[in-house]
Formats: C-alpha cells, sequence, structure tokens
C-alpha cells in the first residue's frame, strides 16, 4: 500500500508544480505585460476607465498554442520560474537546515556508509564494529556498538524499510546479517547469503521487506539473493565487466540499479530479468544511484560531478543538476520524493529540489570527504538528514520550521 | 672484489670465539660438508642439511614497541633435507642446497665475493629460478646466525644515492658527494666508516627512480627551498644494503645541526604503502634483521590519493589508475595481516589510506607531480618546508 501512495502524491505534485506550472505562470503574465499598455494608449473616457479592466478580462485571451509556447521555453525566451518565493536573506538559499548536533567521533576512522530505520542510524567505517546512535533523542547517544563485525573495516551498510533488518559488508568481503529485536542488532542466524561461487561483491541493496539482497560484484555482476530460502541466488545479471561501484533497489522491487566505473548505469527488472536500460550519460566512475521513493526517477552521481536525473519509465535522461565542484560520493532521496541529498568529495553537502532542480541549501562543515548522506524520518513535521564520512562524525540536521 | 680480513671480525662478536676455524661460517661450512661426504661414504649413508626456517607467515610478526620494528617471535623450526628423501622433489632440495653451500664455500675460501646471481647462473636448469637460489642463501645466513655479506654474498648494488654528504670508506678512502650530481651505487655498508652528514636538513627517499633521476639531475639535493639533502632510490622495494645505509644515516643524524627529517615519496597504490613500510618497519623476509634496518621516525610526504581528487590544487582526474584485482588483494591482505596496519596499530593514516583506495578504486603514479602547479619540484618544496616548519 505504502509504494503506492507515494507514487500517487508524487506524480500529483509533479503534475501541478511540474514543468506545467511555468506555463500557468505565463499566461498570467502574458495577459499582464501585454494588455495594459495597450489599454492606456487607448483614450478612454473616464467614465469607463474603471469598468475597462473588467471588460477587458472578459475578453477571451490570446490564445497560444502549446508548441508556441514549448518552443518559446526551448527557445529560453519562456518567463523564468518564480523561484526566490521564500529564499533566505542571507545565504539565497530556499531552505534551511539547521545543524541540531552530532555524534563526534562516532568512529576512530572514516565513517563510510550511514543506514536508517525509524529510531536509529547504523554506522559502518574503517573500524570492525558497526555502531547505532539513536536518533529520537536530541542527543543522539550511542545505543549499541557491534564491535568485531568485519575485522579489516566495513564499506557499506543497508537497512530494510521497516528497520528489522540490516546488511553489512567488509574489506575482506563478508557479508553479515543483522536483525533487531527492541532495538538491539544482534546477528540473523536465520538468514544467509550463499557464495556458493565465490564473487566480489561490493555494493549492496535491501528490499523493503528485508527478504531480498542485491549486490554488485567487482566485476560488473548484479546478484540478487533470497536471504529466507538459505541465501540462494535468484538472479545473476552480467554487464559489460566494469566495477560495480553502487546499486539500488526501487521502494516496489521491482528494479535494481547499477553504477559502474566506466560511467555506465544499468536499469533491470527484477520481473523479467531484462534490462530495459542502459543509461548514457555519464563518462566517468559512477559513485552513488538512487531511485526517487515512487520509483518515477533514478538519479546517479560521481567523478562527472553532476548528478543526472532519469526518467525510469522512459530511460530518457531528464535533467542535469550541477553544482558540486568534487566528486559526488552519495546520493539520498527526501521520503516525499521532492528533495535530493548529495555528499561530495570536499565536504559539501547540498539539497536538490526536484520540482525546480535547483539546489536549495548548501552545507559546508567540513572540508573532508563526506561518504555518505541520509534523510532521517519523520520526528514529529521536521525532516532532516544524517551525513557522515572522513571527519569521523556523524552529523544531524533538520529543517528550519518557519516560525 | 678482495674482502679485508679484518671486517667480518668488527659487527661479528660470535667470531671473537677462538676455536679451530676462523669464522662461524667456515665452521659451519666444514662441519656441513664433512658430515654430508661422511655419508655419502657410507654403505646406507642419509646425507642431510638442516636449515634453520626464517618466518614467512605474517602472522606470527608483530611490531616490538622498543625498536619499533617488525618482528618474529622466535621459535626455533628447522627444515632437513636429505637425500635420497621420501620423493624426486627432496633430493632435489637437497641437491640445491648442497650445491648452494659448495658455492658458498669456494666463495669463502677464495675470499672473493659472488652475487647470488652468478651462484644461479652456474647451473640454472639445476636452480629452476633465481629465487631458489635467493632463499636457501638467506636461509643459510639466518643459521648461521650471520648476515648475508658474512657468506661473501651480495645481490648486485641496487639503490642511488646523491646528496649533500661526505663519507670516508674503511680503506680511509674519503668520498665527497656535495658538489656532484653523478648518482652513485649505494655503497657497501661494511665498506664505509664514517658518513658526514652536518648540514643537511632531510633525506628523501624515492619509490620510482624515474623521479629520483629527475630530481638529482636538477640537483634538487642542493637547490631545494627546503634546504640541503640527500635522496635515495631503492627502485622500488629496497634491498638490505639500500635499507642498511639509510638507517646508517639516520644513526647518524644527531651530528647534523639541522637534525634532518626522514622523508618517503611513493606511489598512491598497495605496492608503495608496502615500500614505505619496508623502509619504515622492515620486510616479512626479513623479519630476523628489521631491527638493525628499519627507521622509525619516516614521514609519509606522499602520494596520497586526497592529493589528487581534492585538495587546494586538484591534479585532475584524468591521471588516476585503477587499482587492478592484484592490487585490491593486496591491500586486503595488508589491512588484514600486516601488523603496520592493524587496527590498533602505529599507522592509523596507512590504513585509511589503503581503505580509501579501496573505496575508491583509484591508485596515482608519483609522475603525475610533473604536471601539477610548480611541478614535482614545488610540490616537494611546499610539502617539506611545512613539514620542517612543523617539526622545529
Amino acid at each position: 500500500m505504502l509504494p503506492r501512495t507515494r507514487l500517487l502524491t508524487e506524480s500529483l505534485s509533479a503534475a501541478a508544480v511540474g514543468p506545467w506550472s511555468a506555463f500557468a505562470l505565463n499566461a498570467s503574465a502574458w495577459s499582464h505585460n501585454f494588455l495594459r499598455p495597450a489599454a492606456i494608449s487607448l483614450n478612454i473616457p473616464g467614465l469607463i476607465e474603471g469598468l475597462w479592466d473588467s471588460v477587458l478580462r472578459a475578453v477571451p485571451k490570446k490564445k497560444t498554442s502549446h508548441m508556441k509556447k514549448r518552443h518559446r521555453q526551448m527557445a529560453g525566451k519562456a518567463l523564468k520560474d518564480v523561484k526566490g518565493l521564500s529564499t533566505c536573506s542571507g545565504c539565497g538559499q530556499s531552505k534551511q537546515y539547521l545543524s541540531c548536533g552530532s555524534a563526534d567521533n562516532a568512529h576512530p576512522v572514516d565513517i563510510f556508509a550511514l543506514a536508517v530505520t525509524d529510531k536509529q542510524i547504523l554506522s559502518a567505517s574503517g573500524t570492525s564494529s558497526l555502531k547505532v546512535h539513536s536518533t529520537t533523542d536530541p542527543d543522539f547517544p550511542l545505543v549499541q556498538s557491534i564491535d568485531g563485525a568485519h575485522k579489516v573495516g566495513c564499506h557499506h551498510v543497508v537497512t530494510n524499510g521497516k528497520g528489522s533488518r540490516a546488511v553489512s559488508i567488509g574489506f575482506g568481503g563478508e557479508i553479515m546479517i543483522w536483525s533487531c529485536h527492541d532495538g538491539t542488532w544482534a546477528k540473523d542466524d536465520a538468514a544467509s547469503v550463499n557464495k556458493a561461487t565465490p564473487a566480489d561483491i561490493w555494493a549492496i541493496a535491501l528490499s523493503e521487506d528485508g527478504q531480498y539482497l542485491a549486490g554488485v560484484t567487482q566485476d560488473g555482476h548484479i546478484k540478487v539473493w533470497d536471504l529466507d530460502t538459505n541465501g540462494e541466488e535468484i538472479r545473476d545479471y552480467e554487464t559489460k565487466g566494469s566495477f560495480g561501484t553502487c546499486i539500488d533497489l526501487s521502494a516496489d522491487g521491482r528494479f535494481i540499479a547499477s553504477g559502474h566505473e566506466n560511467g555506465s548505469v544499468y536499469i533491470f527488472s527484477t520481473e523479467s530479468g531484462r534490462m530495459p536500460f542502459s543509461l548514457s550519460g555519464l563518462v566517468k566512475p559512477v559513485r552513488a544511484v538512487a531511485f526517487s521513493p515512487g520509483g518515477k526517477f533514478l538519479a546517479a552521481a560521481g567523478d562527472s560531478k553532476v548528478i543526472v536525473l532519469y526518467d525510469t519509465s522512459s530511460g530518457e535522461q531528464v535533467a542535469n543538476l550541477s553544482g558540486h565542484t568534487a566528486w559526488i560520493m552519495s546520493l539520498s532521496w527526501s521520503h516525499t520524493g521532492e528533495h535530493l541529498l548529495s555528499g561530495s568529495f570536499d565536504g559539501k553537502v547540498k539539497v536538490w529540489s526536484i520540482d525546480t532542480r535547483t539546489c536549495v541549501a548548501t552545507h559546508s562543515e567540513t572540508e573532508k570527504a563526506i561518504w555518505s548522506v541520509k534523510w532521517l524520518s519523520k520526528i514529529g513535521r521536521s525532516v532532516g538528514f544524517a551525513t557522515a564520512g572522513a571527519n569521523r562524525s556523524i552529523s544531524v540536521y533538520r529543517e528550519a520550521t518557519g516560525g | 672484489m678482495q674482502i679485508p680480513g679484518d671486517l667480518d671480525n668488527e659487527s661479528r662478536p660470535l667470531e671473537t670465539i677462538p676455536a679451530t676455524f676462523q669464522t662461524p661460517v667456515q665452521r659451519y661450512i666444514q662441519k656441513t660438508l664433512s658430515a654430508v661426504v661422511d655419508e655419502l661414504s657410507s654403505p646406507d649413508g642419509r646425507p642431510s642439511i638442516t636449515l634453520k626456517q626464517r618466518f614467512r607467515k605474517p602472522a606470527s610478526l608483530f611490531l616490538n614497541p622498543q625498536t619499533m620494528a617488525l618482528e618474529t617471535r622466535e621459535t626455533q623450526t628447522h627444515t632437513t633435507y636429505t637425500w635420497p628423501g621420501s620423493d624426486a622433489n627432496e633430493a632435489w632440495r637437497f641437491a640445491v642446497a648442497f650445491r648452494v653451500l659448495a658455492a658458498i664455500a669456494e666463495a669463502v675460501q677464495a675470499g672473493l665475493v659472488v652475487s647470488k646471481r652468478d651462484i644461479y647462473y652456474s647451473d640454472p636448469p639445476c636452480f629452476g629460478s633465481q629465487r631458489v637460489v635467493d632463499t636457501l642463501v638467506d636461509d643459510f645466513a639466518h643459521t648461521i646466525r650471520v648476515d648475508r655479506a658474512a657468506l661473501h654474498v651480495e645481490a648486485a648494488a641496487k639503490g642511488l644515492v646523491v646528496g649533500y654528504y661526505q663519507l670516508t670508506t674503511r680503506s680511509r678512502e674519503v668520498v665527497d658527494a656535495r658538489f656532484s650530481n653523478q648518482d652513485v651505487l649505494i655503497p657497501r655498508v661494511q665498506d664505509i666508516d664514517q658518513i658526514d652528514i652536518a648540514n643537511i636538513n632531510w633525506v628523501l627517499i624515492l619509490e620510482k627512480e624515474a623521479v629520483y633521476r629527475r630530481l638529482a639531475s636538477s640537483n634538487y639535493h642542493i637547490t631545494s627551498a627546503a634546504g640541503k639533502g640527500i635522496l635515495i632510490t631503492g627502485k622500488g622495494y629496497p634491498d638490505l644494503n639500500t635499507r642498511a645505509f639509510i638507517r646508517k644515516l639516520f644513526d647518524c643524524r644527531d651530528q647534523s645541526t639541522q637534525r634532518p627529517q626522514f622523508y618517503a615519496l611513493v606511489d598512491s597504490d598497495p605496492d608503495g604503502m608496502a615500500i614505505m613500510a619496508t623502509y619504515k618497519y622492515g620486510s616479512v623476509a626479513f623479519a630476523h634483521e628489521n631491527r638493525n634496518l628499519n627507521i622509525p621516525d619516516l614521514h609519509w610526504l606522499g602520494l596520497r590519493t586526497s592529493d589528487i581528487v581534492a585538495g587546494p590544487d586538484p591534479l585532475g582526474d584524468e591521471a588516476l589508475i585503477h587499482l587492478t584485482e592484484r592490487d585490491r588483494k593486496r591491500a586486503i591482505t595488508m589491512l588484514s595481516k600486516n601488523p603496520v596496519w592493524a587496527a590498533d596499530g602505529p599507522e592509523q593514516e596507512w590504513r585509511a589510506e589503503l581503505q580509501h583506495m579501496l573505496v575508491l578504486n583509484v591508485k596515482a603514479e608519483t609522475e603525475i607531480l610533473y604536471d601539477g602547479d610548480g611541478g614535482l619540484v614545488g610540490w616537494l618544496d611546499r610539502k617539506m618546508l611545512s613539514s620542517l616548519k612543523d617539526s622545529q
């Protein structure tokens, strides 16, 4: 049920304030800017002057064909979108996220990955332990440290939608499955990944229900395991063999996207086992791919320093979000699909509006690499996100609420 | 090359023991060979050679907190090669061990120095590979508890050095290298009596010979903004003599008024890191000698992934190369097996660097600094000046 409602809100909001909003604005602007001067040049008796405006308004509007509008827009002559309605006078940004605490030096070395549940943040780093911080307490206290999880360090940790299961993968290539009971994580002995054929899995993603684990290998294979049936490998898609750097599963579980070192982005259908799209647009290594919550868009980014948005139904590139000046290491969609969060190697964190395709907030609290960014689940009415990286701390930001 | 007779006696206290034979090497050779000959001449003789094993398993390695060297826990394990042995392989092992020992005996007796390569080329089909000879020579040295030079066997000199120093050899010859940019092969440490390194600020160890040549030909050791110094390359993984020479410089650093700093500039890849670790902590193969060869106060000048990927003066990511499967395997082995990179080890920054390489899957060669702002010299000047400032 949940994915469907998300899909609905997303498509609705896109329809309401997507590219069409520009036309709505254009139409009203036309009537004001062109018809009013004409009214002044006519010598109108004072008697009907007050009426004139309403008379004019009663006249059918000048019809502009869709084609013409479209051409003007494509030629860059259309009126610009009004975006600055609520910009912050201080920084020119339209959204404000305030730092609302951090877990300083949560790990003694770089934090490479974050995973969130509705109450917790799990973090993986170059040390052997995974750490769990609570997000319900404003001090973000450490609630659990899973020591000795990955001897050589851990580079990816993911959770399912419910927050009942987590999977982590270490530098040694070992995959660990964890389950959560009353906020405490323990090794999940019921679940396993059968790695009969040795494959060097690098990035992983977990389905919403936690049953399926998808992974991309260093030689470009995309694999799916059913964790509840002895970790049987149920899918193995082959690509051109370029190192798989990142992977994501759509919320409805129908699609897998993978990003590769040679700049390739692939989308696979888990039902048909086919690859409907091999997406172009990035030439340099891709470091992050992420499906929007409704599955309408796929965002991909990496060393090219731009975020490319693809329409997942057509495979077309629908937008380029540029603004980062360093490699982009991580992407995360807000739960409504309205905003996209990105973190880069120079320590910058940006929030992008999907409606306007612009950057609405930038944070640069550190100059060290940001390895992972994640939206947090809503607490009360405020949304927020967490970032982590080479500065070894987890920083949490919340949207500034009007007042 | 004639070795003066008194040379070997100085560094080895064992040799002061009066015995029928002059040195433990000769004693050992005599004993082993005569035992083999005795066995061969008896009807059912089973000649054998017993060697003390060096430790090749990194699992037994640890960092000695006093010496900061990579050492092994000494547990005696011996391998005995007998003839004819249980199979053809063992017979062959005995044969090659015997031949290597015979070659050493010959060299010792004649007072000549032979190279490992000479021994190998005396009968390549028999030895099979150079590595077999190298291993056996080092095993013999370990068994007799002397270093390789005492066996009158040495590897062909490999390391190069140029710099603002003077040295006095044991034959009272003075070599003044101060104003020369003629690079020289690193002299045998056994031949050096004294090194004068007053007035130098730095010693820079380079992984790449090409980088070394570029710097040496531009007299960087004299013209550097960071003061005068010494450039050394071991051409990749250093040989024992290169390490011994740098250690000698390190032991002399107090005589310099500036107390020179020791820097390493290596490639940004797992091998570069391992080469730097070999200089600083020692190698796995020679764990028993590391305490005499390590340079505990070696600073890592570069190259870091972050120097290229980010940083104030990005060098562009076109120069980056992807790690090979071998690189990745090597990095993971280093992280999991070598105490230098351990989670509780002394080099957290090195550990993080290896992990960065794995996550980004990139490496870079030192040569990419040629194209940066100010070129290689400008980069080195900046790095060394800021480091020297910090150390004062």
